[in-house]
């Protein structure tokens, strides 16, 4: 089982390339190569979440798989070492698991493409495998490339697949993903340049036979030398493997984010400006207030799948990235902006919500609720306390599973009357009882009602942003305070969807195109909703099921931000 | 007496056995005058067989500079005739280039239809090619002012015709026109600046400590103007701004092939004058000298990146816009030399060998839309990625890799670059590189932008009218074949680097 984690990255890819092999009418087929591949994934990804040892000790990477792929020499630089190296842990467990769930429900949800199957697939799986690849790289720079390739599949998926304005919407997408990961990439050239990987400096320094494992001791004498300038130049290996990166020890002495050197720029200091950069290139993806506005936009025009994909997958990458590079590598300018994280968090909470109270699409509402809740993983991770970060991981994972929900929700709508206006339903409760029932689900469980996923994960945050003044002094209590305006704001625009849509007399604005019939679900789309809606309040119910998995890993990695800053 | 023959006799020796070192160029002038030979006979047949016979040529003098660059490992570059010319591990590196963008140019002109349909001279345009090859090669191999004059006329005078070389064509003759008016006033102010060199320097030759510590005794803003003076016929040549004006319009006037060929072989030449200038001045020069150049270098990358990248945000046709790319090419290329460290020559030689295959491939591209579809704005390319399916997906290819973005080469290029300004910014704390490092990754958005355009028409826009699908064959091949490298030297760049690195050691 050496490989699993490779095949969770490399079986989509496989699927591409036959589906570029199968003739283009061959529907059917590309279809089932899809559905395959991804029910594969799922599997696989299944198998890894009930074989994960929570119990292991300390930062374990568990199915680590470790190659050497680049190897440059820098001459006077020294060598620039780039591995493949992939692994899971307690913080990637969670979102590997969702994302195998999501790519087969996906898969599902594109049964009805019908314009150019060959090409949307492909695209799909190419995104699946780059979005899989994100959430297991441990080397900086190949969690890049997975990062970057996440690009352009999703700008064609929109921009050809997409609704009117789809150009618009995907060229906005791109244009400023693209903008936060050239910030990203600044900051990667400086950390790479900035630091070094003492097991591999060892062998080549000579201090150990290549052929033997590198032991502590030896480490220790590396970075010790480093430390002193008795190694340098040519003879250090500088790496991209963010395990390396999260310890001070491993940078160079007066090398610029060393934070020992205490380099300025303009008076700041280089550690914090590198923390925002970084920061910004992924609140950008999360989306955060007031970098969100192409969020919006990319909802609305993209097809349904790729709605589902964009909120369940592609936001958690951004609030991924800050658990995985940016707070383990920058733990004292992570405790220096707390403040302002959580304010920020709070405000996407607040102005997400009320946004989402003004529109009139379905859909533009579930995106920007989709803003209001990744608030919360901001606001959590800002508290610094144990409830605060796990809540946060939560959030992103009940998040992932309650807005697939809710895009295949305005899916189903959208299929039969071609419009997702809120206005023109109305009483829909009556022509699709089963559908309502579950959009109650949905519904309920996003609004944070005790019992699904949603409350837990939002009750986590509240009760670390609540204790951070007193546990970590992160944050002021009227933040929470503030925050939790967000939930109430929440349940007003959900209810009032609600009520709009579903209650009173059936009525279905007469213009829509072909007078709609609003027949109830079909096996197709049961087969999506039902089993999210389970997993929403099995996860409601048994928080323990994720929570046993994932915060040993997690509270590991508070304690060493907390401890570093 | 006896000492003057004794001395010419040494001379002559030493002249005679230099030409064991011109092998490359040597055979590239055989192969000119076999053409121009050929091209006197009016069958069918050897008119035919003209650009196999050049291609021969380039394949042979290719052949030698590779035989060179095996035999001078381990041996130390070496200055012949009379200090003239160096053959050193830079010069033929840059042979290698020149010769595969030669081999290139070829292929390409063989596809293109205008070049073997509509077209008298065609003897004459293969060899100018040559003639510009060999030029070039003596260009990369000069160390001597006046040998460099030379060489870079000898460039120019070829580039002049080969724009012109559809004669027929009316905008080719006016961007020649152009290009030459240009041209000349760049040679002309280039060579003004080299005589105050000579006169304050007294040698012609760069590679003297006496001239350039005859220079450090000038003053700072005397020493600039000069140096900016001298410097204007090779930026010319890499189309920095501010002497770019020449670039679209013989980007839009001249055959795609020759266009490639312009925007990466010269280029290429004057990175490796510039190289050798600016480590002579990092070597002999008075660090307050060396300051103010390396300011000069950063200024002109700093504009060429806004410039080239703004205003190809405006262009509507395809060629102009690469014209105004390739000058933001050059500015990054400038701003990795600004710190006048040795260690950017690596990333600066991988950088302009990779922009080598995206220049080729991506004019193959504008050719293949030119002439069997008629296409020549941006705007005309809607639809066209879902009929060619292939040409599509490696143009995606092309262009990002020109933007620079994984998983191509241009990402590795960019990043390789970017890697040491930063190592020399933290090295030297000096603000210039720190901002040319943030203008150049921010103005890769700006560039991704541009670029974008070209895959959005193809891929987002329907084609109104659609015409019958041409059946392209051997374009399709040809340009998987120059796309290939970009991704090859993203997965190995070691293999690429490593050649790199060893040509750079035995460098003057």
């Amino acid at each position: 089982m050496d490989y699993i984690l490779s095949s969770l990255i490399f079986i989509p890819l496989l699927a591409v390339l036959i589906i570029l092999c199968l003739p283009k009418h061959f529907t059917q087929g590309i279809k089932l190569v899809a559905l395959l591949a991804t029910g594969l994934q799922l599997i696989l990804s299944v198998w890894l979440y009930t074989a994960f040892d929570a119990s292991a000790t300390v930062q374990g990477y568990q199915f680590v798989q470790k190659l050497n792929w680049i190897s440059l020499n820098l001459q006077s630089l020294g060598l620039l070492q780039i591995q493949y190296f992939i692994g899971v842990d307690g913080i990637s467990l969670s979102m590997v698991l969702l994302t195998g769930l999501i790519s087969v429900i996906g898969v599902i949800s594109s049964w009805t493409i019908s314009k150019n199957i060959k090409g949307y697939f492909a695209l799909y799986l190419l995104l699946v495998a780059s979005v899989m690849g994100c959430f297991l790289a441990l080397d900086f720079f190949l969690f890049y490339l997975f990062f970057e390739f996440m690009l352009l599949p999703m700008y064609f998926l929109i921009g050809i697949w997409g609704g009117p304005r789809r150009e618009y919407a995907a060229i906005k997408f791109f244009i400023y993903t693209l903008i936060g990961s050239l910030l990203i990439l600044i900051v990667m050239i400086g950390l790479y340049t900035s630091a070094f990987d003492p097991a591999a400096t060892a062998v080549r320094a000579g201090l150990t036979p290549a052929s033997q494992v590198v032991s502590a001791e030896v480490v220790a004498e590396v970075q010790r030398q480093v430390a002193a300038g008795t190694l340098t130049g040519s003879s250090i290996v500088h790496t991209f493997s963010i395990q390396d990166m999260q310890q001070a020890a491993n940078f160079i002495p007066d090398s610029i984010l060393n934070i020992l050197s205490e380099k300025q720029l303009w008076g700041y200091p280089v550690r914090l400006l590198a923390f925002i950069l970084l920061f910004i290139g992924f609140a950008i993806k999360l989306p955060v207030v007031p970098v969100h506005t192409w969020l919006p936009d990319a909802h609305v025009e993209a097809p349904t799948p790729i709605s589902v994909l964009l909120a369940s997958l592609l936001l958690k990458v951004g609030g991924y990235g800050l658990f995985r590079i940016v707070y383990p590598v920058f733990p004292e300018a992570a405790a220096y902006y707390a403040y302002f994280v959580g304010i920020v968090g709070v405000l996407s909470i607040i102005y997400g919500a009320m946004c989402a109270l003004a529109m009139a699409d379905l859909k533009k509402l579930i995106a920007y609720s989709s803003v209001s809740h990744m608030g919360f993983v901001l606001l959590g991770l800002a508290s610094l306390t144990s409830e605060g970060t796990n809540g946060a991981m939560y959030q992103m994972f009940s998040h992932g599973l309650i807005s697939a929900m809710l895009f295949i929700i305005t899916g189903v709508i959208y299929d039969r009357s071609g419009s997702r206006m809120i206005d023109n339903f109305r009483g829909l409760a009556f022509s699709m009882p089963a559908f309502t029932a579950l959009v109650v689900v949905a519904f309920f469980a996003s609004l944070g009602l005790p019992g699904f996923s949603g409350f837990i994960a939002e009750l986590l945050v509240l009760l670390g942003a609540f204790s951070s003044s007193a546990v970590s002094g992160m944050l002021p209590r009227w933040l929470a305070i503030v925050a939790t305006g967000g939930l109430l704001l929440g349940a007003a625009y959900y209810l009032w969807a609600l009520q709009r849509m579903f209650f009173g007399k059936h009525w279905v604005h007469p213009e829509l195109k072909g007078e709609p019939v609003m027949t109830d679900l079909t096996k197709r789309e049961y087969l999506m909703l039902v089993p999210l809606a389970i997993l929403v309040l099995i996860f409601g119910l048994f928080p323990s099921l994720l929570l046993n998995k994932i915060s040993p890993d997690i509270n590991y990695f508070l304690q060493s931000v907390l401890q570093n800053r | 007496m006896n000492i003057t023959a004794q001395s010419l006799i040494t001379s002559l020796t030493e002249i005679l056995g230099s030409f064991a070192f011109l092998g490359p160029e040597l055979m590239l002038v055989l192969f000119f005058l076999l053409i121009v030979a050929l091209d006197l006979f009016k069958s069918k047949l050897i008119k035919a067989s003209l650009p196999w016979v050049a291609l021969t040529g380039i394949l042979i003098s290719l052949i030698s500079q590779i035989y060179f660059l095996n035999n001078i490992q381990g041996k130390q570059a070496k200055i012949f005739f009379s200090g003239l010319l160096i053959t050193d591990g830079l010069a033929l590196y840059a042979g290698l280039l020149f010769s595969v963008a030669g081999i290139l140019t070829i292929v390409l002109s063989v596809l293109s239809k205008h070049l073997q349909v509509k077209f008298s001279g065609r003897g004459e345009y293969y060899a100018y090619i040559l003639v510009l090859l060999a030029g070039l090669n003596l260009m990369a191999k000069s160390v001597n002012l006046l040998m460099l004059f030379v060489a870079l006329e000898l460039v120019s005078i070829a580039s002049y015709l080969l724009t012109t070389a559809i004669k027929k064509q009316q905008d080719a003759m006016e961007s020649g026109l152009k290009y030459i008016l240009y041209g000349t006033l760049a040679s002309g102010v280039m060579l003004y600046g080299m005589s105050f060199l000579y006169g304050f320097g007294g040698s012609l030759s760069f590679l003297d400590t006496a001239f350039w510590a005859n220079l450090s005794r000038l003053d700072s803003p005397f020493f600039l103007v000069i140096f900016l003076l001298t410097f204007a016929g090779f930026l010319f040549k890499i189309a920095a701004a501010p002497f770019h004006f020449w670039a679209p319009d013989v980007y839009e006037g001249a055959p795609a092939p020759i266009v490639a060929f312009f925007a990466t072989a010269p280029k290429i030449a004057g990175f490796v004058v510039i190289i050798r200038f600016l480590l002579q001045i990092k070597n002999n020069l008075a660090t307050t000298l060396q300051d103010d150049v390396m300011l000069l270098v950063g200024g002109i990358s700093l504009l060429s990146l806004v410039i080239g990248n703004f205003t190809a945000l405006w262009q509507s046709r395809a060629r102009r816009l690469l014209a105004y790319s390739s000058v933001a090419h050059a500015g990054f290329l400038l701003a990795a030399l600004a710190a006048l460290a040795t260690n950017s020559i690596e990333a600066v030689l991988f950088y302009l060998s990779v922009l080598l295959f995206m220049n080729f491939g991506i004019f193959l591209l504008v050719q293949v839309f030119e002439e069997r579809l008629q296409i020549f704005d941006i705007k005309g390319l809607a639809g066209q990625g879902k009929t060619y399916p292939l040409l599509g997906v490696l143009a995606i290819i092309i262009l990002i890799s020109l933007t620079g973005l994984p998983p191509t080469a241009g990402f590795t290029s960019k990043l390789l670059l970017f890697t040491n300004i930063w190592q020399n910014y933290s090295a030297t704390g000096n603000q210039l590189l720190l901002t040319l490092l943030l203008v150049g990754l921010l103005l890769t958005g700006v560039a991704f932008f541009y670029y974008i355009r070209i895959p959005y028409f193809l891929f987002f826009k329907r084609n109104l009218n659609p015409e019958k699908k041409v059946v392209l064959g051997r374009e399709d091949i040809v340009l998987a074949f120059i796309s290939f490298p970009l991704l090859l030297f993203f997965f190995q760049p070691a293999w690429l680097t490593e050649l790199i690195r060893q040509v750079v050691l035995y460098s003057i």
